[in-house]
């Protein structure tokens, strides 16, 4: 039992290596705790309402009045302001005190008494989409009621519903499914939480990989590694960073949605039965990244940069449809890819095990190709390589010695 | 004047080691030059034209008679949406938008056709799949604008018959109509509305962090008296000359983002491409200011990356550019303006989409000025620093 004994070794002394590195601290627990709590408080309003619109109308009728009101009453649009003209309403936009517009023309009232069609027009500063979302939708909803009354009125002799029913005769109703206010936190923090399992982790290894390679260039080495088998090594190492990543994980996907009031309809065992293998790719994955960490903050300017494309690359912002193949092809090497995906439609989407199927295949697919690619890169610090470098520091020490005497 | 030769001598010598440096050791290299250009390239080609196209939808016909199956085929005539598979009913349907095959699909159900004949207004419902937004809401305008298509027709046909003339049928069918102008964007540009805030949001990052690596790392290779012995143990000479060449690689970077956004891709640059230039300019030498003002204020490489970090990662969602920052909670709305991508990102939105002049963004300039002026708050901390400091990890 000789190797269970090194493998827990090497699992006791990574866990508390782990544990007393403030650098590794940081992103092995700070990043996880904070980063989803920052992420779902800011986005907590999960879509923006009120946004400030100012109105030009020149028909100042009846009507557009009452337009105006119903559109002030939507929870998306508030009129900040009334303006004389288009000039004085585009200042109030350019000086950021309102996003939209809505120009009345002063025919508006004449088109409507003539019976033809009567145009509103909206504008939208086009610095966010979600402006234009909120005013086109606001007026959308509110002229499709008042038309509904001038219709009644124009057809004559016919009652509402069969003035409704001439203009539709066939009603289109729209669903949002598992997202139903269409919300930012709902549609992009399940995505945050799974990147930040995998940045972290690679950012937290390399900077233990890259304190392990500062050590052995100055011909220190941690006396746990010596008269260990690299695959007691892997063992070990990953025994320690599954233990700490399971409690992370259980905060990040479960405490941390439920704070927030964020979906959450999965099962938990297909969660679990998920998520066990996108750490065991996300682990394997960091440890053959972590091969190049020639020291401790290396990969943090390396690899930080690299989370917003791998969020987008993952298809959960732009869909995975519109996508050149290449991108598409690259995102399988990284776990986050298929981790969010597979997480989202369990998680948001109520999808079962076999629901995820590729997903789960991807994962497991990582993990091993990256459990091997892991073996070969401790095979090569932990192996032979390990020996040259005990006989280097052998030899420093004799010269040492030699030039004490 | 025999010291001035020395001084203008030291500056030199300290921009040739830095250079020298830069090029020894490949993490520069790296994070200067292929990682930008990687990064660019990514976002300018993920979302080629801009607008998803043919975006996989799925149909629950459970009526399937003529006049269902030809609103189906208008459908598909849409750029945006492509018919994919037939369900036979709505568990099915559900199911394949769980596995991802489909974003959406449309559902019609029994006995439709039969109740819109007999003018009984029955409901077709369009079901998406709203935890991926961007792909819901392009295809709620599809539907939207089909619906309006397809009862339209039937109506205006009706009309017509009727005798009503041509300027009285649209005034029966939708009294008011809304017209939308998008400012600038008109085809709503999914890829120009993220692209041109990514793009330096994504430079803006690794800046902070190569200044910050660049400084600090020489105290804990212990070479940092050095460095300082060459600029004549002048930190404002020190910095200078490490920082120099670093900005002239940063400012190609910086006109290559340029070149990809306003030039390849064409987006639109109403105020000409000077405005524009001069902000993306500002952001990088605000950007080596902030790592100059981190690292003096934290005299730790590590801390000062960790911070430098959450800086830069948190100024994408912060800025604003794609969840507005009127939505946010009040803290984080006032927050947002320590970041210097919102300055940023209000700059480009008055002067690349807006067009306005100058002053009409002359708070965003001002507050970048003082992001500029952060390093000479306590520049001796960071000379005591490079002399004294050991690194600890």
């Amino acid at each position: 039992m000789k190797w269970l004994h090194n493998i827990l070794e090497v699992f006791r002394e990574e866990l508390h290596n782990s544990i007393f590195d403030e650098g590794v601290i940081v992103f092995f627990f700070v990043v996880p705790l904070l980063y989803p709590l920052l992420y779902a408080y800011l986005y907590g309003n999960e879509t923006v309402r009120e946004v400030p619109t100012v109105v030009v109308d020149l028909a100042n009728s009846t009507t557009s009045r009452e337009f105006l009101r119903k559109v002030d009453a939507t929870a998306d649009v508030e009129i900040v302001g009334h303006c004389a003209d288009m000039q004085e309403a585009k200042d109030l936009i350019h000086r950021r005190k309102a996003h939209c517009l809505i120009y009345i023309p002063a025919e508006f009232d004449y088109a409507l008494m003539e019976g033809r069609q009567a145009v509103v027009e909206l504008y939208s500063d086009m610095g966010s989409m979600l402006y234009y979302k909120a005013v086109l939708a606001s007026c959308t909803e509110v002229s499709l009621a008042m038309n509904q009354d001038i219709k009644t009125q124009r057809l004559v002799g016919a009652t509402e519903k069969q003035a409704s029913t001439f203009a539709y005769p066939i009603k289109y109703e729209y669903v949002p499914m598992f997202n139903t206010q269409s919300g930012f936190a709902t549609f992009l923090i399940p995505a945050v939480l799974v990147m930040v399992i995998q940045q972290t982790m690679v950012l937290g290894i390399g900077m233990m990989a890259g304190e392990e390679t500062e050590k052995k260039r100055r011909g220190i080495l941690e006396p746990h590694v010596i008269g260990k088998k690299p695959i007691e090594m892997l063992f070990g190492k990953s025994a320690a960073y599954l233990a700490i990543y399971s409690v992370i994980s259980a905060y990040v996907f479960c405490l941390v949605p439920h704070w927030f009031h964020l979906i959450q309809i999965g099962k938990w065992t297909d969660l679990v039965a998920f998520l066990f293998p996108y750490l065991l790719a996300c682990l394997f994955f960091s440890m053959t990244l972590s091969s190049i960490a020639y020291n401790r903050e290396v990969f943090i300017i390396m690899f930080v940069f690299v989370s917003v494309p791998l969020l987008f690359i993952s298809g959960i912002s732009w869909p995975t449809c519109s996508m050149p193949e290449f991108w598409k092809v690259v995102s399988w090497l990284f776990p986050s890819t298929f981790g969010i995906n597979g997480y989202v439609k369990i998680n948001s989407m109520g999808a079962v095990l076999r629901d995820v199927k590729p997903e789960l295949i991807g994962l497991w697919v990582q993990t091993i190709v990256y459990g091997i690619t892991a073996w070969l890169v401790y095979y090569r610090s932990y192996g032979k390589h390990l020996k040259d470098i005990i006989e280097v520091a052998e030899e420093r020490l004799q010269a040492r010695w030699a030039d004490y005497l | 004047m025999n010291s001035e030769t020395t001084e203008k001598k030291g500056v030199w010598r300290v921009v040739q080691r830095e250079v020298a440096r830069m090029l020894s050791q490949p993490v520069y290299v790296f994070c200067m030059v292929v990682a930008p250009l990687i990064g660019f390239l990514f976002f300018t080609t993920l979302m080629g034209k801009g607008l998803p196209m043919d975006i996989p939808v799925g149909v629950v016909d459970e009526d399937n008679t003529s006049i269902t199956r030809q609103v189906l085929r208008n459908l598909d005539a849409f750029q945006q949406t492509a018919i994919v598979k037939q369900y036979a009913n709505f568990g099915e349907a559900r199911e394949a938008m769980q596995q991802g095959k489909i974003y959406a699909f449309y559902y019609i159900p029994e006995g439709t056709t039969e109740l819109a004949l007999s003018s009984k207004q029955p409901t077709v419902s369009f079901y998406t799949n709203a935890a991926y937004l961007i792909p819901a809401s392009l295809e709620y305008r599809d539907m939207k604008t089909m619906a309006e298509l397809a009862s339209g027709a039937i109506a205006r046909e009706t009309l017509y018959a009727k005798g009503y003339a041509d300027s009285q049928v649209m005034g029966i069918l939708q009294p008011i109509k809304m017209e939308m102008h998008a400012i600038s964007n008109p085809g709503l540009n999914y890829s120009q509305y993220l692209s041109n805030i990514l793009l330096p949001a994504m430079l803006m990052l690794l800046i902070f962090q190569v200044t910050i690596y660049s400084i600090h790392s020489e105290v804990k290779e212990g070479t940092s008296k050095h460095w300082l012995e060459l600029a004549d143990n002048n930190i404002y000479k020190a910095l200078a000359g490490k920082l120099l060449p670093q900005l002239l690689v940063w400012m190609v970077m910086g006109a290559t983002y340029l070149v990809l956004l306003y030039a390849y891709w064409d987006f639109p640059l109403k105020s000409g491409l000077w405005p524009m230039a001069l902000a993306s300019l500002l952001l990088i030498v605000v950007s080596q200011a902030f790592g100059v003002f981190l690292c003096e204020a934290l005299p730790s490489l590590r801390w000062a990356l960790s911070i430098a970090t959450l800086w830069g990662v948190l100024s994408f969602p912060i800025s604003g550019f794609s969840f507005p920052q009127i939505a946010f909670p009040a803290p984080l709305k006032a927050l947002s303006y320590l970041f210097p991508l919102r300055h940023y990102y209000l700059i480009y939105v008055d002067q690349a989409l807006n067009g306005l002049p100058l002053h009409y963004s002359w708070v965003n300039y001002a507050a970048l000025l003082v992001f500029l002026a952060l390093p000479l708050l306590f520049p001796n901390r960071l000379k005591k620093c490079l002399l004294e400091y050991q690194y600890t990890r």
